[in-house]
Formats: C-alpha cells, sequence, structure tokens
C-alpha cells in the first residue's frame, strides 16, 4: 500500500533525507554491504575447487546420486539429478554430513515433481551422460560441469564459469585474534574464505544487528545459454524487461522488502521475489528456477546485453568486432539453504512457461468479478463514503465491481475488527453492494496490533502463534498499529487459526461477497532492518528468518486462501491481493506492483513489471491506475486507465494525502474518456475470462511480451512499451505526455492487425505510426484469431450475466480465423464437475462452426449469441443459413461494408452453448 | 397531463415469456388506458412503444418503417425494440438493453417519470417503480421480483415536497426579514457614513488648527527653555561626580569590610565566606562564584576592586541585602535545558505510537495558534499599540516634566511651558478624534463592500458562530469570519479556514462559502473549508466531513438560503400523465 510511516524516527528521518521524494538507498542493503554476495563477488572464475567422485554414482529409477568434493577444503557434497516428466533436469546438491540441516524450501511448488526413468547412457573416467528422453545431461567430473542439451542443442551449462560455491555449515572455532593468513591449528576444521570475512558469524546493517549463529551458509551457482540473446524475468524489479548486464551495478536482488517510494530502472529489491528467469535466443529458450528462499542476488552477463556492460562493448570493439559474445550467463547466490535448480530445456517459450507451471502451479479460474473494474483509496472513510462512491458510478454510468476499504476501516488496525463509528452497519453496507452486483475487498494485513484485549493477539500470544526473536521471545515489530507481533504462518496450526478468523461467524460485517487484500506481508516492519524482520529471528520448526524470508507472504496468503474457501464450504473461488510473491503465490492470489507513483515513467513500468511477473508464472497483475503517490493530471489518468483496461488486474487506488480522484473527480471530458476506458474492459471480459481460463489449462501467460509470440523476431527482443494479450490482441498504450501518435511495432511476416476500434485492417508487419487522440487506445486484433465480446455495458459483470455474445472475427491472409470462448457461473468451483461451456469457432470464408471441445460439459447458460462481425472479407456472401439443433436452419440477415471490408452478422441468435454452423452461399 | 394520475391505470400488452429473441414476440408495446378525468367518458388508447415517453411516441409509427433519429438508417419497424441496436444513435431499441446509449423511459404512475439508461433494463435491478424496466421474468438480486410501487413513492415523494415546501416558505419568510433588518442596517449605516464624513471634515479642520497652535506655543516653548538647559547640564554634571565619589567611597568601605586579614588585598577565600555572592543558591559560595567576582582573579587589590569588581558584587551584595530590585527578570535557565532535554526524549523513545505521532504534529500545529490568532486581530493589536504607545509617551513626558518641575523656572517660562502642554494636549485629542471617525469610517465601509447576498440576507449571521461536535472534534463556524475545530479531548482550536468567498455556481453563487488559508497540515497543504449552505428554518451546522486531506465540507442550514421560486414550489410533486 503506501509507506507514509508515522513513526517518529522514520518521519524525521524522511523529512530530512528525502527532500527530492523517492526512495532512500541507504535503507536498502548494496551487494557489497551483504557479506555473502561480496564474498560470491569476489570469487574468480576458472578456479572451481568441485569434483565429482565418479565412482560414488548410485543410479535411482528417476535420479542419481554422485558425490561432490570440494578439494579446497575436502567438505563432501551429495549431488542429486532427477528426470523430470516434462523432459526436463532438476539439480540438487546438499552437504554430506551436515552439522545442521539445511532448509529446503516448502509451499512453493505445486506438490512433489513427477518424474520419468533417467536413464545413464555413457559413462567415462571423466563423465556421465543420461538422457531423459530428447533431453540429455552429461556431468563433467573434473572440474565440475554440467552440460544441458536439448537434442543436440546445448541449451545450458552449469559451473562452466567455476562459481558453484556451497558454503558449508561449520562449527564456530573460538579462536583468539589469529592474525591475518594463520589459521588456527586446532581444531583442524576445513577452512575456505568465508572464514575470512568479517561479515561470516555476525554482521551489522545501519543500527541493527544479525547475530548469524550458524555462520556463512551462501549457496552460488553459475548458469550459461549459449544459444540466448536475453534473459527474462526474476521480478520483482522496476526494471526493462530484458535483464541488464550486472557488470557495472550491483546483481539483482531478490528479497522481499516494502520500499518507500520506489525508484525506476535498478535491481534494487522489492516486494516480490520469483527466482526463476528465462534465457532466450532466436535458435532456443531455456529457464531455471532456483529454488530457494533465502536472501539471493542475480548477476546478468554477457549475451546481446548493452546497458551498463561498458567495459566489454568497448573490449570487444578494440579487439575486433570478429570475436563472438561472450554467451549469457546468470549467476544467482542465496544466503542459505541449499542449490535446488529446476532446469529447462525448452527449446521454445511455451514448452518453458508449461513445464514451470507443471512445477510451480497456475492461476485457478479466479471469480470473474475479479476481472472487473476495481474502485479502491486509502481510504474510504465510512459508510456514507462508499455509498456516494457507489451512487457516483451510477450517475456517470460507469461500471465498476468491487470497491475496496484500506486499513482505516479497522478499529485501530487491529484486523477483524470494524471501525463501529464509521462503519456501524457493515453488514447492511455489504448487502446493499450485493444488490446492485458489487463486491467489496477489505484489507488483512499479518502484524498483530500488541494490544491487551485484542482477541488475536492474546490467542496468538498464549498459543505461541508469533514468530520469536533470536532469544525465542515474541519478536516485536512496528508497523502501522504501532507495537505489533507477526503470526508465524509457518505453523500450520497458525495457519488454520488465521484461517478461521476468516468465517462469517468471526468477521462480523463481512459476507461471502467480501474477498481479501493481504498487504505488508514481506513482512514490512517500520524499524526492522531493511524494513522487514531480522534475520535471525526464529520460525517453526527452528528455521531462521534468513531461510524462509521471501517465503513468508506466500504462506500467508495460503492461509487467506484457505480461510476464504472454508467460509463458503469450498464452494465459492476466493479472490485475494496480495503485495510480497515468491514461486507458487499464483496458486491464491492476484499480485499488484506496489506503491507506485503519478509520473509518466511510472505507467511505462507498469508494463514491463507485469510482463516480468507474468513471466515468472504469475498472470494476475495490475499497477494502481493514476498513481499511489502524487496527484496525478487528467491526461496521465485517463491514459492510466486506457493501459489499466489491458492489464490483467484492474484497479485505482491512491494515497491518503492525494486529492480524491474517483472517476468523475475531473472535467466531465476526463470522465467521459475514463467511462470509456472502463467499458472498453467490460466489452472484453470474455476473452479475458477465457484467457484466464486457457492459463488454468495450459499455464501459458496471459500477458505476453511480443517476442513471446513471435520468439524469432530478434527487433522484438527488447520491446517493452507493448505487449499481447493470448495471442489475440496487441497493445501498445500511450504512456508519454503529450503524444499525438504513437509508433507500433506490428509483428509476425504473414500476420495482419486489425484496429478494434474501427473494425478495419490496420497494418501488416512492420512498424506504423498510429494517431493518439485522447480517446484511442491503440488496441489490435491480429489476423486468423476470434475474439468473444459482450457489447451490453451493466453496472457490473455479475448483471451482464444472461447477455449476449459478440463474436469479433479478424481473418488472417488466408481468410481463415479460429478462437474460442468458455463461460461458466463465474463464482463456484462447480465447473471442475463439468459445469461449464468451452467452444472453439472455425471460419473459413464458406463455413463458421461452434463446436464443444467437452462434449460432457455443460452450463445452463441464458446468454446467446448477438452478432458475428468479420474483419478482412473481400466479398459480401449471397446469403448466410445457420443450422443449429434449437433453430433448426434458418436465413440470417447480415450486413456488408465493402470499403471496410466489414461483415456484420445480424442477430444468429442461437443460444451460446449450442453447436453450431453457418453456411455463407 | 393530468393532476389525477392516481387514476390512471398502465397495461402490458406483451407475451412475458422470454426465452431466446427469435422466439420472442418482435415488438413489445404498451397499452394505456387512460381514464381520464370525470367528465369525460370515453378512453382513449395509446400504443407506443416500450420504454418511449408519451412525447417521443409520434416517432414510433408502427405503420412505417422507423428511420434512426440521426436519419443514418432506416430499418423496418419490426426490428424496433427486436433487442438488437441497429442505429448507431440508439434510437431503435429504446425498450431494451441492446443499444450502448438508449434511454428507457418509465412512466411511473404516481410518481416521477424518469429516462434511464436502457443498460438498465432487465439487470436483475428494479430501477423504475412502475416495475417495467424489469420484464424478463427473471429473478432479481435480492430475489423476488419487481413491484410497482409508484404509489407509495409518490405519496412519499409528494409528502416530503410538501414538508420541503412548507419548510422553503417558513424559511423564506425568516430570510424576508434577515433581508429587511440587512436593509434598515445597511440605510443606517450609510446614513452613519454621510455624518461620519462630515465629522471627518470637520476633525481634520480642528487638528489642523491645533497643530498650528501646539507648533507656534512649542517653539516658544524651546526658546524659553534653551536658557535653563545650559545650567541643567551643569547641574548633571555635578550629580554625576558626587555620584561617582559616593561610589568609590561605598567601595572603599565594602574593601575593607571583605578584607578580613587586612593584607589590602581581596582573595577568594574571603568572597568564599560571604552568602551574599552564593549565585546560584545553592548554600554555597564556591571558588567559581567568588572567582566570577573579583573577575577571574585570585585576589585583587583596592584600585582595581573599586573599579572592576564592586561594579560587578553591588547588585547582588544589594540584592541579598534587600536593598536592591533587579531591572529585569533573569532568564529562567531551567526551561531552557528542559525543552530539549524532552525533544530528545521523545525523539529516542520508539514507544510512541503512530498515532501518537500525529497527535504531536497536531499539538505543534495548536501551538502555533495563539501566535496566529495574534496575527489575526491584526487591526484591534495595531489601535492597542497605538494605545499604549501613547499611553507611554505621555507617561515619559510627565517624567520630563517632574525632572524638569525639580528646576525652578520664572513666571513667564512657566507660562510658555503650561502653554506648549497645553496645546500638545489639544493636539493629540483632536488627532485622536479623528482617527476614531476614520477607524468607523472603515468598518462601515468594509461592511457596506461585503456581498452579503442577493438581499443582503447573510449579513445577520456574521458575528454568529455556529458548533458541530462529532466524536473527535468540535468544529465552528462563524460565517464571514473564520473556521476553526478544537479537539474535544482538550487542545487549542486549529483554524480551518478564514472567510474568503462566496463559491457557488454561476447561477446560485450563494450556495457556497469557500473559507481559505487556513493552518498548514503536517506535510500538507494550508487547511480549507466548502461549507454547503441549504435551506432551513433555522441556522444550524448540519455536518462536517473531510473528503480530502485538509479540505472540509460543512454543510449548514439557514433561512437564509430559502428561496421561493416557481420551480421549487412546484417541484417534485408533478406526474406525468
Amino acid at each position: 500500500m503506501r509507506k507514509l510511516c508515522y513513526i517518529p524516527v522514520v518521519a524525521i528521518w524522511i523529512a530530512i533525507f528525502s527532500v527530492v521524494g523517492g526512495v532512500d538507498r541507504n535503507n536498502f542493503k548494496t551487494c557489497d554491504q551483504s557479506s555473502f554476495c561480496r564474498r560470491y563477488r569476489a570469487m574468480k572464475k576458472g578456479e572451481s575447487p568441485y569434483q565429482l567422485l565418479l565412482n560414488t554414482l548410485k543410479e535411482g529409477e528417476s535420479d542419481l546420486q554422485v558425490s561432490l568434493i570440494n578439494i579446497k577444503n575436502v567438505v563432501h557434497f551429495n549431488l542429486k539429478l532427477t528426470a523430470l516428466e516434462n523432459f526436463d533436469f532438476r539439480l540438487e546438491i546438499d552437504e554430506a554430513q551436515p552439522i545442521k540441516q539445511r532448509y529446503r524450501v516448502d509451499y512453493a511448488l505445486k506438490g512433489e515433481p513427477a518424474t520419468r526413468k533417467l536413464v545413464v547412457t555413457e559413462r567415462t573416467s571423466e563423465s556421465i551422460t543420461v538422457t531423459n528422453g530428447h533431453n540429455k545431461a552429461v556431468l563433467h567430473a573434473s572440474p565440475f560441469k554440467i552440460d544441458l542439451y536439448n537434442g543436440k542443442t546445448l541449451m545450458m551449462s552449469l559451473n562452466a564459469q567455476g562459481l558453484l560455491k556451497f558454503e558449508h555449515y561449520r562449527q564456530k572455532t573460538e579462536k583468539p585474534a589469529v592474525p591475518e593468513g594463520e589459521e588456527a591449528v586446532e581444531p583442524p576444521a576445513p577452512v575456505d574464505e568465508a572464514e575470512a570475512d568479517i561479515g561470516a558469524w555476525e554482521e551489522n546493517y545501519k543500527s541493527h544487528h544479525d547475530a548469524k549463529p550458524h555462520g556463512p551458509s551462501a549457496v552460488g551457482l553459475d548458469f550459461s545459454f549459449p544459444n540466448a540473446d536475453y534473459a527474462y524475468g526474476i521480478p520483482e524489479h522496476a526494471d526493462s524487461l530484458a535483464l541488464k548486464a550486472t557488470t557495472a551495478t550491483d546483481p539483482y536482488r531478490l528479497y522481499n522488502l516494502d520500499v518507500f517510494e520506489y525508484e525506476l530502472n535498478n535491481g534494487m529489491a522489492l516486494y516480490g521475489s520469483i527466482p526463476f528467469l528465462i534465457a532466450h535466443g532466436v535458435e532456443a529458450t531455456a529457464g531455471v528456477l532456483w529454488l530457494n528462499a533465502a536472501e539471493t542476488w542475480v548477476d546478468i552477463e554477457g549475451g546481446a546485453h548493452k546497458g551498463s556492460n561498458v567495459v566489454s562493448s568497448i573490449v570487444n570493439f578494440v579487439s575486433g568486432s570478429g570475436t563472438p559474445p561472450p554467451p549469457l550467463e546468470a549467476r544467482f547466490v542465496s544466503e542459505s539453504g541449499m542449490i535446488d535448480a529446476f532446469l529447462f530445456l525448452g527449446p521454445n517459450p511455451e514448452t518453458v512457461s508449461k513445464n514451470y507451471a507443471e512445477i510451480s502451479g497456475v492461476t485457478p479460474l479466479p471469480p470473474l468479478f475479479s476481472l472487473g473494474y476495481h474502485q479502491c483509496r486509502w481510504n474510504y472513510n465510512d459508510e456514507d463514503d462508499v455509498k456516494s462512491v457507489d451512487a457516483g458510478f451510477d450517475q456517470h454510468d460507469i461500471p465498476y465491481d468491487v470497491i475496496w476499504l484500506d486499513i482505516e476501516y479497522t478499529e485501530g488496525k487491529k484486523y477483524f475488527t470494524w471501525d463501529k463509528i464509521k462503519f456501524p452497519h457493515a453488514d447492511d453496507m455489504m448487502k446493499n453492494l450485493s444488490l446492485k452486483g458489487h463486491h467489496m475487498v477489505v484489507i488483512i494485513d499479518p502484524h498483530i496490533k500488541r494490544e491487551g484485549g485484542y482477541y488475536v493477539h492474546e490467542d496468538a500470544t498464549s498459543n505461541g502463534l508469533y514468530v520469536k526473536n533470536k532469544d525465542g521471545n515474541d519478536y516485536e515489530g512496528w508497523c502501522w498499529p504501532g507495537s505489533s507481533s507477526y503470526l508465524d504462518f509457518f505453523n500450520p496450526v497458525v495457519r488454520d487459526y488465521y484461517a478461521s478468523k476468516y468465517s462469517l461467524d468471526n468477521f462480523w460485517g463481512t459476507t461471502l461477497d467480501t474477498h481479501i487484500w493481504n498487504d505488508m506481508n514481506e513482512p514490512s516492519v517500520f524499524n526492522g532492518p531493511e524494513v522487514t524482520m531480522p534475520k535471525d529471528c526464529v520460525h517453526y520448526g527452528g528455521w531462521e528468518h534468513r531461510d524462509v524470508h521471501n517465503l513468508y507472504g506466500l504462506t500467508h496468503i495460503m492461509s487467506t486462501f484457505d480461510g476464504l474457501l472454508k467460509r463458503s464450504q469450498g464452494k465459492l473461488r476466493p479472490f485475494i491481493l496480495t503485495r510480497s510473491v515468491f514461486i507458487g503465490s499464483q496458486r491464491y492470489a492476484a499480485v499488484w506492483t506496489g506503491d507506485n507513483m503519478a509520473e509518466w515513467e511510472h505507467l511505462q513500468a507498469s508494463i514491463p513489471m507485469c510482463l516480468s511477473i507474468s513471466l515468472a508464472g504469475m498472470p494476475f497483475c495490475g499497477a494502481d491506475i493514476g498513481g499511489f503517490f502524487k496527484n496525478p493530471d487528467s491526461e496521465l489518468f485517463y491514459r492510466w486507465y486506457q493501459i489499466g483496461a489491458f492489464l490483467p488486474f484492474m484497479r485505482a487506488h491512491s494515497h491518503i494525502d492525494t486529492k480524491r480522484r474517483e472517476p468523475w473527480a475531473y472535467d466531465p471530458e476526463t470522465t467521459s474518456l475514463v467511462r470509456s476506458a472502463v467499458r472498453r474492459r467490460y466489452e472484453y471480459l470474455p476473452l479475458w475470462y477465457t484467457l484466464f481460463r486457457h492459463h488454468e489449462v495450459d499455464g501459458l501467460p496471459i500477458m505476453r511480451p511480443i517476442w513471446y509470440n513471435y520468439p524469432k523476431d530478434k527487433s522484438a527482443f527488447t520491446i517493452e512499451d507493448e505487449f499481447m494479450l493470448g495471442k489475440e490482441l496487441l497493445v501498445h498504450p500511450v504512456t508519454k505526455s503529450g503524444l499525438t501518435e504513437v509508433s507500433v511495432y506490428f509483428p509476425g511476416e504473414k500476420d495482419l492487425w486489425y484496429d478494434i476500434d474501427e473494425l478495419e485492417l490496420f497494418s501488416g508487419h512492420g512498424t506504423k505510426t498510429v494517431q493518439t487522440p485522447k480517446e484511442k487506445i491503440p488496441v489490435y486484433q491480429r489476423g486468423g484469431t476470434i475474439i468473444p465480446k459482450k457489447m451490453r455495458i451493466r453496472r457490473s459483470s455479475a448483471l451482464a450475466k444472461d447477455d449476449p455474445y459478440t463474436l469479433q472475427i479478424a481473418l488472417n491472409a488466408d481468410g481463415l480465423a479460429s478462437g474460442s470462448l468458455y463461460l461458466d457461473d463465474g463464482e463456484t468451483y462447480e465447473y471442475q464437475k463439468g459445469q461449464y461451456v468451452s467452444l472453439v469457432y472455425h471460419y473459413d470464408g464458406t463455413t463458421m462452426v461452434s463446436q464443444l471441445v467437452d462434449k460432457e460439459a455443460s452450463f445452463a447458460s441464458k446468454s446467446w449469441l448477438e452478432r458475428i462481425i468479420v474483419m478482412g472479407v473481400r466479398k459480401a456472401p449471397g446469403r448466410i443459413v445457420l443450422k443449429s439443433q434449437s433453430v433448426g436452419e434458418q436465413e440470417i440477415e447480415f450486413a456488408f461494408n465493402p470499403n471496410k471490408h466489414l461483415l456484420v452478422i445480424r442477430k444468429p441468435a442461437v443460444p451460446i452453448a449450442e453447436e453450431w454452423k453457418l453456411f455463407f452461399h | 397531463m393530468s393532476p389525477n394520475s392516481d387514476k390512471e391505470e398502465e397495461r402490458v400488452s406483451t407475451t412475458t415469456k422470454f426465452s431466446y429473441p427469435n422466439m420472442q414476440t418482435r415488438h413489445l408495446f404498451i397499452t394505456l388506458s387512460c381514464l381520464v378525468s370525470l367528465q369525460r367518458a370515453s378512453s382513449v388508447e395509446i400504443l407506443r412503444p416500450r420504454g418511449v415517453s408519451v412525447t417521443k411516441t409520434s416517432l414510433y409509427d408502427p405503420e412505417k418503417n422507423f428511420t434512426c433519429f440521426d436519419g443514418s438508417l432506416t430499418i423496418p419497424f419490426v426490428q424496433v425494440n427486436d433487442d438488437f441496436c441497429d442505429c448507431p444513435d440508439s434510437s431503435d431499441e429504446p425498450g431494451t438493453a441492446a443499444c450502448p446509449n438508449g434511454l428507457f423511459h418509465c412512466t411511473n404512475a404516481g410518481h416521477q417519470p424518469m429516462d434511464l439508461p436502457s443498460s438498465r433494463v432487465n439487470d436483475g435491478i428494479c430501477d423504475c417503480c412502475d416495475a417495467t424496466d424489469e420484464f424478463d421474468g427473471q429473478e432479481k438480486l435480492g430475489g423476488g421480483h419487481c413491484t410497482n410501487t409508484c404509489q407509495e413513492m409518490g405519496r412519499a415523494a409528494r409528502e416530503l415536497a410538501q414538508r420541503l415546501a412548507e419548510m422553503q416558505k417558513r424559511g423564506a419568510e425568516v430570510r424576508k426579514e434577515m433581508a429587511r433588518k440587512a436593509a434598515e442596517l445597511k440605510a443606517s449605516k450609510s446614513s452613519r457614513l454621510g455624518q461620519l464624513r462630515k465629522d471627518q471634515e470637520e476633525a481634520e479642520a480642528l487638528k489642523a488648527e491645533k497643530e498650528a497652535i501646539k507648533k507656534q506655543a512649542e517653539e516658544l516653548e524651546t526658546a524659553a527653555l534653551a536658557v535653563y538647559r545650559e545650567a541643567e547640564e551643569l547641574e548633571k554634571e555635578r550629580r554625576a561626580q558626587l555620584s561617582k565619589e559616593e561610589n568609590e567611597k561605598e567601595a572603599k568601605s565594602m574593601f575593607e569590610l571583605f578584607d578580613a586579614d587586612k593584607d589590602g588585598r581581596i582573595s577568594i577565600p574571603e568572597l568564599m565566606t560571604k552568602q551574599e555572592f552564593d549565585q546560584n543558591r545553592d548554600g554555597q559560595v564556591t571558588n567559581e562564584e567568588a572567582r566570577f567576582f573579583l573577575n577571574q582573579n585570585e585576589e585583587v587589590g583596592e584600585e582595581a576592586f573599586i573599579t572592576e569588581c564592586w561594579p560587578r558584587m553591588k547588585p547582588f551584595y544589594m540584592m541579598s541585602t534587600g536593598k536592591y530590585i533587579p531591572p529585569g527578570e533573569e532568564p529562567n535557565t531551567n526551561e531552557e535545558t528542559e525543552d530539549p532535554e524532552n525533544f530528545e526524549a521523545a525523539q529516542d523513545d520508539d514507544n510512541i505510537l503512530a498515532e501518537q505521532t500525529e497527535e504531536l504534529a497536531d499539538a505543534v500545529e495548536t501551538e502555533e495558534t495563539p501566535e496566529e490568532d495574534v496575527d489575526d486581530g491584526e487591526h484591534e493589536d495595531e489601535e492597542e499599540g497605538d494605545h499604549d504607545k501613547e499611553e507611554e509617551d505621555s507617561d515619559h513626558e510627565k517624567d520630563g516634566e517632574k525632572s524638569f518641575s525639580e528646576v525652578q523656572y520664572d513666571a513667564e517660562t512657566q507660562r510658555l511651558i503650561d502653554d506648549a502642554a497645553n496645546a500638545r494636549h489639544e493636539f493629540e485629542e483632536a488627532d485622536r478624534a479623528l482617527r476614531d471617525v476614520e477607524r468607523e469610517i472603515r468598518q462601515i465601509e468594509e461592511s457596506l463592500d461585503k456581498d452579503y447576498g442577493i438581499d443582503g440576507e447573510f449579513a445577520a449571521l456574521e458575528g454568529e458562530c455556529f458548533e458541530y461536535t462529532d466524536r473527535e472534534y468540535t468544529y465552528k463556524l462563524c460565517p464571514f469570519d473564520q473556521v476553526t475545530q478544537r479537539p474535544k479531548n482538550g487542545g487549542g482550536d486549529t483554524r480551518l479556514g478564514t472567510w474568503g468567498h462566496w463559491a457557488g455556481s454561476e447561477s446560485d453563487r450563494y450556495s457556497n462559502m469557500m473559507y481559505t488559508n487556513g493552518q498548514s497540515c503536517w506535510n500538507g497543504p494550508q487547511r480549507s473549508t466548502k461549507v454547503e449552505l441549504s435551506c432551513g428554518t433555522e441556522n444550524l451546522l448540519k455536518a462536517v466531513s473531510e473528503p480530502n486531506r485538509c479540505e472540509y465540507k460543512f454543510e449548514f442550514e439557514t433561512p437564509a438560503a430559502c428561496h421561493i421560486s416557481e420551480d421549487a414550489s412546484s417541484k417534485g410533486i408533478h406526474d406525468e400523465l
């Protein structure tokens, strides 16, 4: 949410240091200030001390295990390589005889990954070769290295640079100050460079002390991608879509943090961390999932990277342009845990996404209302305020689905309570919203106010439900309520307890139409190191916060999801918005890009940020429309709505100190522009819903970079001012002030692109300028697609339930098109029992058919087919005849516009859930 | 339109069966049997498509093809209200939700007719009280079906309108009285102003006259006194010499008194025995304290004592022996050190809640209040200040007179002095009289310039204040002056704005007041308040809210806002048909 912390120290600090506004970098660590990052960066390439002991090889059904030794300190490790079901591999490296167990990430994966038989095809004294279907792995013994192939193509190499690092757990040697360089003779513990680091056994950052009782424990590994030009993913950063080389900057950091007024164009950590990276080139696409929940830094180097890699370009230039660029490299290092990496061998973006989704899960079909427009503000003050905002939407004839309440609705920031003076009739308020098909989302944060008499605090105190500090007492930090403690969601008892708080009996004022916003779950601790929890805090199972930090938010939303599910006896799909994310968060919640700013640059950044998050497996992403901090002017405001209408999650939000900005807060023209944008959203809601269903089935992103659909198009690799929705729509929003035109890149050698406003062909392949008057949102339908729409705009999505559909067809160069439509009740899980309709449409110029994908499934929809729009028709048909079971055979009226090549088929009026066929004579 | 609308009936002559539109009756008509008034025996049948108002009925003629209102298309009449939008201007589907920008008309017999976006037709919400917008037979969102509630709603609306009209009427009478009083007041002020302007002229003349007299008398006085002034200078010198000698004598005797060992020097130990030099009253004269009086020397001789030390000691010595009263208060050093300590403590104290910080910020603001209040009362203060200064001046003159009176003047000189004093006094009287007149003129002009509404009806509100209390604050509106807020649990006023300007729309300028330039918010803008005025029989501050941070909205009822117009009186009781 917001972060003008009213803590004295912070407030004063802000006043003094952040005169200009924007993030205070002093508040967050650099790599150099993080001892393990510093140590890792100090390593030299090509000096790997690790070797495989090939004679220790043990073959399992789907895996092999072999010993790995660090010859410098003679520490042994177990390496395990597993063949995954989709022909990818999983690599795990752990200590052979640890003095303390290393943390193995829980919760993030969908389940235990399915495996296949691993076949050892070759053993030499130097290497072992194994295959998994058409994919192959070659393990080299000395120096240790793994090469991974898809067919004959080398997709990636591990430890090719020799930057594998595994700091084993060790006893702290209570040696008196030994002069540097000299080693303590006794005990003869293995020694490595970690010992020498002053941050090895304790670290200080600003006024915070990290006790580090277990000493150094970092793990790191380099991945090379010889066929890749760019790396993508590893959100969340306010940076470009294509990751930049980090040779002259800090690495990208993954450590969930509440960053006040974050800055653009750098790799600083933000609210979420998804250590999934896609390396992409014309020939091949591969992916790496680095399954580690500790603080992680990622260095990027080589490939086609420009950016900050000035030095190497100069070197290349001086040494002659003949040398090929060094391969793209990504180096991950984490503070603790083990090495556990999933290696996706592609060879194309869709295979990588699909297989990654098999491992980490997908976003289940959201309730339909959550794809509508959300109206939020910190804060809608009271019942009257809510009522008048709701009335404002009716008065200005703008649809909306959800109104939100931020923290001020609670009694003293005690979650699961209401301020009874501002909201004395919360239950009635909720019912009145429901009567118009609207929903409400209220905020619930994970910090708990330490106040006697507050039942959650008392329960948590007496039952030991809080995270403990290093001394074993309940950890106390500062957040909205003042002194707070933090529920330990790693404890299943806590998750169950918390889930039960969402029951309608317990949470007065809520109904089944109330959904939840889980904010501040990095966790945010105003007075903690880097505004979060100290790493030496202790969680359930004795794990240090250091080991599990990036998982905290995930465990929080898991509990909320469970609670919402249980309160409807498992009938209704929950909607949750979370700020902190990790691998797997997509299974429970939508995400937004946090506390952005009312500036054009932030509007621009919302595209690459959500694209990166989408590539990392979280499709339900959005950015605060209007910008959270500061006041947008009218132009920025309506342009933001125009983008927002085409991002998966569409919510307007604003800081408490900003001026009111409901859609009608500006002049009538702005209101009308906003109205049009919101209506566009509702018009295309059937497409959105269908795309989300596709995602649930195939795991592919909904919002995609251009290159994702056109992987061989090199010119698209760094495009981040336009994107695609599925394979249907190309969106190039206006993201700069005063633009009267934008230059749109249309990919695909043979593809045709149709303007969805004009309903006519706009462009083939290439770059074309489009005029952008105020009302223009440059959105294009790809030739060859069929899009379902609803052209009747109601006050909420629920009210349009039975409304008829329009099919919008854009023909490709061959005059063909196909598409699909998915529909169900929009709110329950009945669809999982076959209560749905999924249709495919094919158009070939002489016929058009509607076919059920799953004939067993059915859903009693009252909707019907209102019209079919066909763009790109050369010649008017003589007559059109419809044939279906319920209608029989019937001639259908139509209109043809020869100038636009537009055919509009009037009122086929066949039930939408039916199969039918059109004949063009 | 007939006033006897209660008796009218509406009958819908369509099949209510609704499944898919191709199976549906193609056009939906409403048949109205109008049983109009007693003197008409026959009934008239009007056929009009669903969602069309009587006034537009002629545009939908079933006998002809239908042409879209914008003329862009002509379609067979069966395509009107056939649940498919043909016209770009939405005119062909007034009775269905098919068109994006259509309007659905509900007659709402017994209540007010209404035009509704046609997207609200058959959406599951009962919008029209006659239930005509929901005809698909589907269950509605709250369960059940829509029913015709126009009779009850109409009755309630008429009763409400009646009450409002009565209130409006009563309020308007009060307003009239307020306006009349304001006019009277204005007239009396205007006439007073005329009088004052005359007075001003006279006073100016008188002042000039007195000034001339004063000038003349003072010249004479100055000349006469020149002689005496010289003698006086000499006398002053003589006295200074005398006093110096006395001091030295006193110092010498003190020197002897303090020089306990009679060695001709005074040392620190000697002083440390004298409790008079215990500056900090801790019961002890410390080395440092003693050293201070010896001008940082270990010991001093007689000469140095007389010139350097005694002048330093004397006030303390005399004070402790009760002979001396210091000229000003000593600075309270305790207070000075306390504040920063508290501040630091507050800073360090991690245990302050976020809310408390806000309170702290508020407290800081309210601390400023007295100062700002001083600023507000600028005029008064200036005047008071002038007054004080005059008094001081005259005191000073009295002192002068006193010192002069010590000197014996000859009778002629004394006469000139007295004459000059009289002349001065009379001039001051004249000057003061003129300023009084000018001040009153200024006040009256200001008030005559102020915009108190069309008929000056708001003038009566000036000088009065109205309060509203919610759970945290008491808000106070003093029209044409300022708006303030005071925390209920104690603390000073925070100014939410001072009178700025009328801020209603062009057609209704006097419906809103703006109070601007309030105290600045912590980390935010200056506070401001918009006061929305509505008609009421009494002055009443009804509600206060803060829709935007530091922008307040007051709702204020006053008879001054009651207008009687033909529109207002008939509004709300008019029905169609």
